[in-house]
């Protein structure tokens, strides 16, 4: 068992990685979700109203036996779904981006997509509170 | 209006620069590019044009206003972008400035895994920079920069959390001149050319 860093579509959890191999991240079920939002059941890997079946020729790569129950591979799941992800060996950190459901279809939309970001306050806002207005909105940096 | 700092350091790296500037309008801080990244702003400044239906009609305008001359202090305004601005606020969708779905597209390409992963990679990489691991960051910017040598923002945030010469071996000078990156600043392209 290792302590590892998994930074999951912008949320950080700790957790101790029952295996890691290169970049392939075993956990134990309950680590699994704990870290990403996923569930292992019957009908695949769920959350919320997304399941994503296992495939019979992915199987052995994504679910393993272990004396400490049933362990899962997060990296391999993230290539099933497509999502990138990236890992630090030196110090145990793992990131994982969108779904590939998520990043292909960002872009084919005219809409200007919806956010809600903080002000210096810490108050947030949203695009679509503002709609009916004319937006001009300008990405800067201090950099 | 709407202002969104993509800064890696938050508040404390932007806030110097609103207060000086006053701002009157929502200023906003996307600390890990989430919405920078929704709206592939690959570089700074950017600006989009929305109008009241949350329709996009300009994107990805490589743009400023008001430009202040570091040595001497003197301030020029981009009256031609200005004007332009003004025609879309008093004529809405007959201006001329407006970009059809394609020019949109263009400006706002789909991405590719490559790309994708270029931001795990960034992410990864300032995820560590900030946790004192600024050394093993290194790895990660440089896959990034390699992966999307086009996303000005991953260069230049990388850059600011460490030296440029001494950890990228390159200098910003060279760097513009990279033929892989293409432009710094694309064409503003106010109105449709050909």
């Amino acid at each position: 068992m290792a302590a590892t860093t998994v930074l999951y579509q912008g949320s950080e959890t700790q957790a101790e990685a029952a295996r890691a191999e290169g970049p392939e991240l075993w956990l134990t079920l309950p680590a699994l979700t704990a870290v990403s939002g996923w569930e292992l059941k019957p009908e695949g890997v769920c959350k919320e109203e997304t399941c994503v079946p296992v495939p019979d020729s992915r199987r052995a790569a994504l679910i393993r036996s272990d004396p400490s129950g049933t362990l899962f591979d997060l990296t391999e799941f993230a290539r099933l779904i497509q999502q990138p992800f990236a890992y630090d060996e030196n110090h145990a950190v793992w990131y994982f981006g969108p779904a590939g459901w998520e990043w292909k279809d960002r872009m084919t939309s005219r809409q200007a997509p919806d956010f809600e970001l903080p002000d210096l306050a810490g108050r947030l806002h949203s695009l679509s509170e503002l709609r009916g207005r004319k937006l001009f909105l300008l990405f800067w940096a201090s950099w | 209006m709407i202002t969104i700092a993509c800064d890696a350091e938050g508040r404390a790296a932007a806030e110097p620069f609103t207060t000086a500037a006053h701002q009157q309008h929502p200023s906003l801080i996307d600390e890990k590019l989430t919405v920078a990244e929704l709206y592939d702003a690959r570089n700074v400044p950017s600006a989009f044009w929305i109008d009241e239906n949350g329709r996009m009609v300009r994107a990805n305008d490589p743009i400023y206003a008001q430009r202040r001359n570091r040595e001497t202090g003197e301030v020029t305004l981009n009256t031609e972008y200005l004007d332009a601005v003004r025609d879309w606020v008093a004529k809405g969708p007959e201006s001329k400035y407006l970009m059809d779905q394609e020019r949109i597209s263009a400006r706002r390409p789909a991405l590719d895994a490559d790309d994708v992963a270029a931001a795990a990679q960034f992410h990864l990489g300032t995820y560590l920079a900030l946790h004192g691991h600024a050394a093993d960051a290194l790895a990660h910017f440089k896959r990034a920069h390699a992966l999307r040598p086009e996303n000005w923002t991953y260069k230049r945030q990388a850059w600011s959390l460490g030296d440029i010469e001494r950890d990228y071996g390159t200098t910003f000078q060279e760097a513009l001149k990279d033929p892989e990156s293409g432009p710094f600043y694309p064409p503003l392209d106010l109105v449709e050319h050909g």
